[in-house]
């Protein structure tokens, strides 16, 4: 589903980031990016959505086969990939279900199904709610304006429930979350685990990755892919610290 | 003898041409008066402090004189400016009453809706109390050249404990191929613990000047909710100019939205004249092209313990320039004032401008004052994250652009079929833009 090959990237003042990175996820697993600050994570993940301010300079993405760096952020996300915010944004005077209609209806559009219509999408919404545990009140205010931290995240998997990605992109969202937020989100994402689904977690701690179990570990380091394995590697990074995968702490 | 100015010539020769009009003596002279303060004035340039970012050039390259006779115009004409529930209406088509497009409707005991021309004749003093003496002495060059031309406008006049059900309405039609000039006058004079909501929609085409002057007379605890939609065509020019005067306890809740004509200016003078008197003064203003508005307001708290909430807000795309100047000043003893105002903009375009000149004078004791301006372009964070979520970029740029204008209105305006009118206007500003 996903190939990134030696990927290369920097940010517009000219610092490059990503020196090469390589990593191909199939439909159906979950990976895990783990890596110490600065390693290049959500560089990574901000490429990868289409986020401004990133120059790609060397290799190349493939995103079912096509050359996923041409296509515009807002493309993207109607292709099927969606990122989990690290920081969501608070959009004062948005209304919550308001944007997330839009952005449905936009998904469905690419996708060949009809929109829907105020009914439907309530319906819709009610559903995938329980999943995350989030009152319906949250959906009245403004997008993310004066959500808590963990409000804030789990909004980011409700919508991902909503969009129903093919490649989703979970960019350090078990962070500030405290132990119960972090199952309940958790648990959001494990109900979204789907044979024809991929997941990329990043993130800096293993704990997530106790609730969300990989199929493979990453460790990203000085721009590139340090090592790989299975669920142990995590285990063991836990352990002995990111220090000994060479210079990359 | 006074120094006339240049261009004030063919205003001066219009008046003395114009027919013979069936005036009481008081109104004859005062049109002199103010005719004659004009031809001193001239029009207001760059050098006066309060037009310093008003180009006016095009007002005063061509000559408007005032539009000679009543015109009429097709209902359809009037169907996309319509309020909902409205239970009174006027229209005045070029600066006249048009009574076949009007419906006045049923009014309570003690209220009195009707054109200007018409309570000159059956209420004269009110009519008169519309007159200030600025018109004849002041520095409002354009109220002066209306006081010397007007022909109608509105009157609303409430009696003590007056309160209309239900909104009026008051649309104004121009439309002229040739540089032509509607001078409006208008009033509301609501008394004690009256109360009304009245909604104006000046809308038309062609290279017409719209030129309005309304007195704003608020008693005791009188509630007055007073919007504006300013929808003229791309040719028009529109100025206005709004004397309020608030008595103890009054309420004037104004708003106007602005997305018309090629030049335009809203003039507010509010006095809160009596003690705890509250004021919304309150806006938007949408641009594009080569438009230029500018809102210039004038809050004097006079009183004890007043109000004011002031919130303007700006979209300028394009070439378009926005201008906002407000003053709000706290006389000695009106201790305890409460004034706050805000003035945000939001640039669409590299060549778009806009000046803003938010002022605070405060000689009283103990009160609570703030004001402030804001100047950016659309937040880049917010736009990738709707992006984000696969809204295509044109809607992702509307959906922000909307929310920073309705919340201007959602802040300012309560009632929701006024609000829900406001932002229908403000849905066809946002569909015309390009993408």
């Amino acid at each position: 589903m996903l190939e990134i090959r030696n990927l290369h990237a920097r940010v517009a003042d000219g610092k490059e980031i990503l020196k090469g990175v390589d990593l191909t996820v199939q439909a159906g697993e979950v990976h895990a990016i783990m890596g110490p600050n600065g390693s290049g994570k959500s560089t990574l993940a901000g490429v990868l959505a289409g986020k401004p301010g990133y120059e790609v300079t060397a290799g190349e993405v493939l995103y079912e086969g096509r050359n996923l760096l041409e296509l515009a952020a807002d493309e993207r996300a109607r292709e099927g990939i969606f990122l989990a915010f690290q920081y969501p944004v608070e959009i004062p005077g948005v209304n919550n279900m308001y944007f997330l209609r839009a952005a449905l209806n936009a998904v469905r559009r690419q996708r060949g199904e009809s929109e829907l219509d105020a009914g439907q999408f309530l319906k819709a919404v009610r559903t995938k709610l329980k999943l995350l545990d989030i009152g319906e009140d949250l959906l009245q205010r403004a997008v993310n304006v004066g959500f808590s931290g963990g409000e804030k995240k789990r909004n980011e998997i409700f919508q991902m429930a909503m969009l129903e990605p093919k490649l989703a992109i979970l960019d350090e969202t078990d962070s500030g979350l405290d132990i119960d937020a972090l199952r309940v989100v958790s648990a959001g994402v494990n109900k979204l685990r789907d044979p024809k689904r991929a997941i990329v977690l990043i993130t800096h701690y293993q704990r997530l990755l106790d609730y969300v179990v990989p199929d493979r570990v990453h460790v990203l380091g000085e721009g590139r892919i340090l090592a790989s394995g299975d669920k142990s590697l995590a285990a063991e990074l836990e352990k002995r610290g990111y220090a000994h995968l060479g210079s990359a702490a | 003898m006074t120094v006339v100015k240049t261009e004030a010539a063919p205003y001066l020769e219009a008046f003395r041409q114009r027919p013979a009009a069936d005036e009481p003596k008081w109104l004859a002279e005062t049109r002199r008066a103010a005719l004659d303060r004009f031809a001193e004035l001239g029009f207001p340039t760059r050098r006066d402090e309060l037009w310093r970012f008003t180009n006016l050039g095009p007002l005063t390259k061509a000559v408007f004189l005032p539009a000679a006779s009543a015109a009429t115009a097709d209902q359809s004409a009037l169907a996309p400016y319509l309020l909902d529930g409205a239970r009174h209406r006027i229209v005045l088509v070029n600066g006249r009453f048009a009574p076949a497009l009007s419906a006045i409707g049923d009014l309570p005991k003690g209220a009195w809706l009707g054109s200007t021309a018409e309570a000159m004749k059956t209420h004269p003093d009110w009519v008169r109390a519309a007159f200030e003496e600025s018109d004849t002495l002041g520095a409002q060059p354009l109220a002066s050249l209306n006081g010397a031309f007007f022909a109608d406008g509105f009157v609303l006049a409430l009696e003590k404990g007056v309160v209309l059900q239900g909104p009026v309405e008051i649309i104004h039609l121009g439309g002229a191929a040739a540089p032509q000039a509607f001078h409006l006058r208008n009033v509301v004079l609501a008394g004690a613990g009256s109360g009304a909501a009245i909604v104006e929609t000046y809308a038309g085409g062609g290279a017409s000047w719209t030129n309005a002057v309304a007195r704003v007379t608020a008693g005791e605890g009188a509630r007055i909710a007073h919007m504006k939609i300013q929808a003229e065509g791309g040719e028009a020019i529109h100025t206005a100019l709004t004397r309020g005067s608030l008595a103890a306890e009054a309420r004037y809740e104004s708003f106007t939205l602005t997305t018309g004509a090629r030049l335009s200016r809203n003039d507010s003078l509010i006095a809160l004249r009596g003690d705890n008197a509250y004021l919304n003064l309150s806006g938007a203003y949408l641009l594009r092209g080569e438009q230029e508005a500018t809102t210039a307001t004038f809050v004097e708290h006079g009183a004890l313990g007043g109000e004011t909430r002031e919130v303007f807000k700006g979209v300028m795309d394009e070439r378009s320039h926005g201008v906002f100047l407000g003053k709000i000043a706290v006389r000695p003893g009106a201790d305890k004032t409460n004034a706050h105002q805000l003035n945000r903009n939001l640039l669409l375009s590299r060549r778009a401008s806009v000046d803003t000149k938010p002022e605070l004078e405060i000689l009283a004791d103990d009160v609570k004052c703030s004001h402030g301006a804001t100047v950016g372009d659309l937040d880049e964070t917010a736009l990738f994250y709707l992006r984000s979520r696969g809204i295509p970029e044109p809607a992702a740029r509307r959906m922000l652009i909307e929310s920073f204008a309705a919340d201007a209105i959602e802040s300012a305006v309560a009632e929701p079929g006024l609000r829900a009118h406001l932002r229908r206007h403000l849905d066809t500003w946002l569909e015309k833009r390009g993408s």
